[in-house]
């Protein structure tokens, strides 16, 4: 998994809740590393560790840290990595959502050992669109829904977020239905 | 070769390259991207180039676009400046003929997402195959993990600023020691006891310059081993100081890794035990002197403790011989064996006779506890009637008992009718607690005596039961320490030794027995003493081995020649047969005649020591009644008379005795005049 999401669960944690906290999350996790390198790779298991032990530090469910966490990583941690690149992806959310698929491509391009996932739009409207979701990593669609809530937040455009199909329920990947106000 | 053929309309082309523009012939713009005109606003169609773009020549900046010179160098690649903007195009000049028009391809030149926000320019402005965004997402990812670099290295500075703080302000020599035996670091706590700076020791071979030489073989083999990779191995070492003060550590050696986990050299954490060692020295000193002093003490103790010895042998032998004597000649006084006495002189003579049996009972008392307390008192144990070592006891007290009127008596517990113990020891334990019983009791009271036998503890006990003054609680614990004496009128009426309870404990406790006390202060006292007891089966069927132990346990005594006295006198028995004990004979006793005839037949003593005046069969009869029988000629019998009898001597002899001695008898004579007839020598 790419460093910028460990380091913005570190983020997360520690301007959320205390920089104590995030030593008992690495403790419990058993994470020793002393600071994540963004386009590092990392175990995919030391992300999935540091989240358990965040629920249970944090004493919240899985979906609420990962949603928070995703959230969070458009509006803190990816603007910081990105920099202006992020928000010059597109004047609106629109043009945002549009650019994502290439956005990720160009990502694998740069680092093809960090498996990024990809992204696929169809059904674009002027107020909508879907978004296929495209991970050989399980359990991450709640953090999606999470990132592109961040996205409209980002873009102070209020968005409905909606997943209408299910990976985990069969489905060869995950898809969300992506509605703005104009 | 033809191409691809292709006929874009210009909505298309414009998709392709939005930074495109196209010039005529004579210099001039006549067409432009959409993009690149939003952008750009200092391109106007139909407008010179020159007004729009300058070239960007760090060389040659002033230098003007023109046909010849685009001709000139169609083949590199142009960057032209914005005239209005900060704009700077990368361009590809492509040149058509008929009409001939030069045409512009490519795309602005950025560094970063910065200056696309500044050309106000978003991603989707470029054309997906322009590889312009791909450059900045990857500065931009750079610029990233450089900036994630810098915190790190930020943070190990940190860290290492706080180890480094930790180990200077750790009051431990810290060292690091490389391949080469050379110091690499040293802490600030190993300059200030060293005195050599970090200045003076980097650099520097560790062992041979600043290591003792009485420990540099030691030292090089802990960092041989430690580059080996041994960890925690510890070592005293004593190095060198600046100023050439002994200086004793303990070093704790470990290596040192690089990232692959290759050694590269022997961390060194000591502990300074100077001090500690002085202590060390100084401590083994003093424990030498005191081991020297201690043998000069235990010598001395030796020494004092034989003396000890030698003055309780002169106090039983010199002390008990002429208390005999004064003993023996007030009752001859009283007998009127020198003559009448008038009432005051008999008076006067009782008081004699009452103190000297005192101080008797006081040496004795104190003689035993003090052979208790050396360790030399030594049991003879024996199995013998409970019932007669209870009425033997009650004897000793039967007269001053008659005298108060009290009502004496004997309960035994059926169950228990033979006692194995030391028989003079426990008798001595009884009369004590009677003696006491009787003195304590007012006149008209009660003294008893009673046993009780535990079967399944294994445990006898023998209680003395008064109905007499009792004894409050808080003396209660004081009873059994010697010399203590309780106040009461009885106690000052009755002077005694302080020392009988004292001495009852001990013999009880030295039988492997214990002493239980119940009082009332007004209603009386139970004393118990708990010995040791096996049933009388066992006891039977162990007899032969117990008195087979006793054998071996006692070979000194059983070895001596054996000893009866014949005399109704408690106090005679007590004070000869003590004395002969102590010069190695086995003493039996019998209280009459009949008695000592009866047990030289079932004992065969070595020799009879017979006491003239004795009630149911006196001396003579018994004397004469062994004589009868020839298995016992040889044995020989002394005869003990009083002077008050004139020629009870000679009736001795007549009768069977081999010699006689007149009471009071000396005690030396009288062992002498024993190992005469015995032809036995002092025991070496």
């Amino acid at each position: 998994m790419y460093g910028m999401v460990n380091k913005s669960v570190e983020d997360l944690i520690t301007t959320q809740f205390g920089a104590d906290k995030w030593e008992l999350v690495k403790a419990k996790a058993g994470v020793t590393v002393e600071s994540f390198i963004s386009n590092e790779s990392y175990p995919d298991a030391m992300t999935y560790g540091l989240i358990g032990a965040a629920t249970e530090v944090l004493g919240l469910s899985v979906d609420e840290i990962l949603f928070t966490f995703g959230e969070f990583w458009v509006l803190h941690t990816a603007r910081l990595g990105y920099g202006e690149l992020l928000s010059s992806a597109g004047r609106n959310l629109g043009e945002f959502l549009d650019y994502l698929p290439s956005f990720h491509t160009r990502v694998a391009l740069i680092f093809p050992h960090l498996k990024p996932p990809s992204f696929e739009c169809s059904d674009r409207q002027p107020d909508r669109v879907t978004m296929h979701y495209f991970s050989h990593r399980p359990g991450l669609s709640v953090f999606v829904r999470g990132l592109l809530s961040g996205v409209a937040k980002m873009y102070n455009t209020p968005a409905e977020i909606t997943q209408t199909q299910f990976k985990d329920k069969g489905a060869d990947h995950d898809e969300f239905l992506v509605r703005w106000e104009l | 070769m033809t191409g691809p053929q292709t006929k874009l309309d210009r909505e298309q082309f414009a998709e392709l390259f939005p930074f495109h523009f196209v010039v005529d012939r004579e210099m001039r713009i006549i067409d432009a991207g959409d993009v690149l005109l939003r952008i750009c606003p200092g391109i106007t169609i139909g407008s010179p180039l020159a007004n729009a773009f300058s070239l960007f020549l760090l060389a040659s900046p002033t230098l003007h676009i023109d046909r010849e010179y685009l001709i000139k160098h169609k083949s590199t690649l142009f960057v032209f400046k914005s005239s209005s903007s900060d704009l700077m195009l990368r361009l590809q000049l492509v040149i058509l003929g008929d009409p001939e028009r030069y045409i512009f391809l490519g795309s602005p030149w950025v560094r970063n997402p910065t200056e696309l926000k500044a050309l106000h320019l978003v991603l989707k402005d470029f054309a997906l195959h322009d590889s312009t965004v791909d450059l900045l997402q990857l500065v931009q990812t750079t610029s990233t993990s450089l900036h994630d670099a810098k915190q790190l290295a930020l943070r190990l500075e940190l860290n290492r600023n706080e180890l480094k703080e930790l180990v200077d302000t750790a009051n431990a020599p810290i060292l690091t020691i490389d391949l080469l035996g050379k110091v690499r670091d040293w802490n600030q706590t190993t300059e200030r006891l060293t005195g050599f700076s970090k200045a003076d020791a980097v650099g520097k071979q560790f062992v041979e310059d600043f290591v003792n030489e009485e420990s540099q073989q030691g030292v090089r083999k802990l960092l041989d081993g430690s580059l080996e990779g041994v960890k925690n191995a510890r070592l005293e070492v004593m190095l060198n100081t600046r100023d050439d003060r002994k200086l004793l550590v303990i070093f704790s050696a470990s290596p040192r890794h690089d990232a692959l986990g290759k050694v590269t050299a022997a961390i060194l954490v000591g502990h300074d035990i100077t001090e500690l060692d002085e202590y060390r020295t100084t401590l083994e000193n003093r424990v030498a002197d005191r081991t020297s002093e201690l043998s000069l003490a235990n010598a001395e103790l030796s020494r004092v403790m034989r003396s000890k010895d030698d003055f309780l042998s002169a106090m039983s032998h010199e002390l008990r011989t002429p208390l005999n004597a004064i003993l023996g000649l007030s009752e001859s006084l009283c007998e009127g064996v020198y003559g009448g006495l008038t009432d005051r002189q008999s008076k006067s003579i009782n008081t004699i006779a009452e103190s000297g049996h005192h101080l008797l009972s006081l040496i004795n008392d104190l003689l035993d506890i003090a052979k208790i307390g050396a360790g030399k008192m030594e049991l003879e144990q024996s199995t013998d009637s409970v019932e007669d070592v209870c009425q033997s006891s009650m004897r000793f007290v039967a007269e001053l008992a008659s005298k108060k009127k009290l009502r004496m008596s004997l309960v035994i517990d059926p169950n228990g009718p033979v006692v194995h113990a030391d028989q003079r020891r426990l008798k001595q334990i009884l009369v004590n607690l009677l003696s006491n019983a009787v003195k304590f009791t007012f006149e008209g009271g009660s003294v008893t005596l009673e046993t009780k036998c535990h079967l399944e503890r294994n445990v006898m006990e023998f209680s003395v039961v008064d109905s007499g003054i009792g004894i409050a609680p808080q003396d209660l614990e004081r009873l059994f320490s010697p010399f203590t004496q309780l106040d009461s009128k009885l106690s000052r009426q009755y002077a005694g030794t302080g020392l009988g309870l004292s001495l009852v404990l001990r013999l009880a406790e030295l039988q492997g027995g214990t002493v239980s006390v119940k009082s009332e202060v007004g209603v009386g006292s139970r004393f118990t003493v708990a010995l040791p007891w096996k049933s009388s089966t066992s006891d039977i069927a162990t007899n032969d081995h117990a008195q087979d132990q006793h054998a071996t346990e006692f070979s000194a005594h059983e070895s001596g020649p054996l000893i009866l006295i014949a005399d109704d006198n408690e106090s005679n028995l007590l004070t000869v047969g003590d004395y002969l004990r102590a010069h190695d004979f086995r003493v039996i006793e019998a209280r009459n005649g009949l008695e000592a005839v009866k047990t030289v037949r079932t004992r065969k003593p070595s020799l009879v020591l017979m006491d003239v005046q004795m009630p149911i069969m006196d001396g003579i009869d018994a004397i004469e009644n062994l004589r009868g029988d020839m298995s016992l000629a040889a044995m020989p019998i002394l005869a003990l008379t009083s002077r008050a009898m004139v020629g009870d001597g000679e009736r001795c002899i007549q009768a069977g005795a081999n010699d006689y001695l007149s009471k009071p008898v000396n005690l030396k004579q009288l062992v002498q005049t024993i190992r005469n007839h015995l032809n036995v020598g002092p025991p070496k």
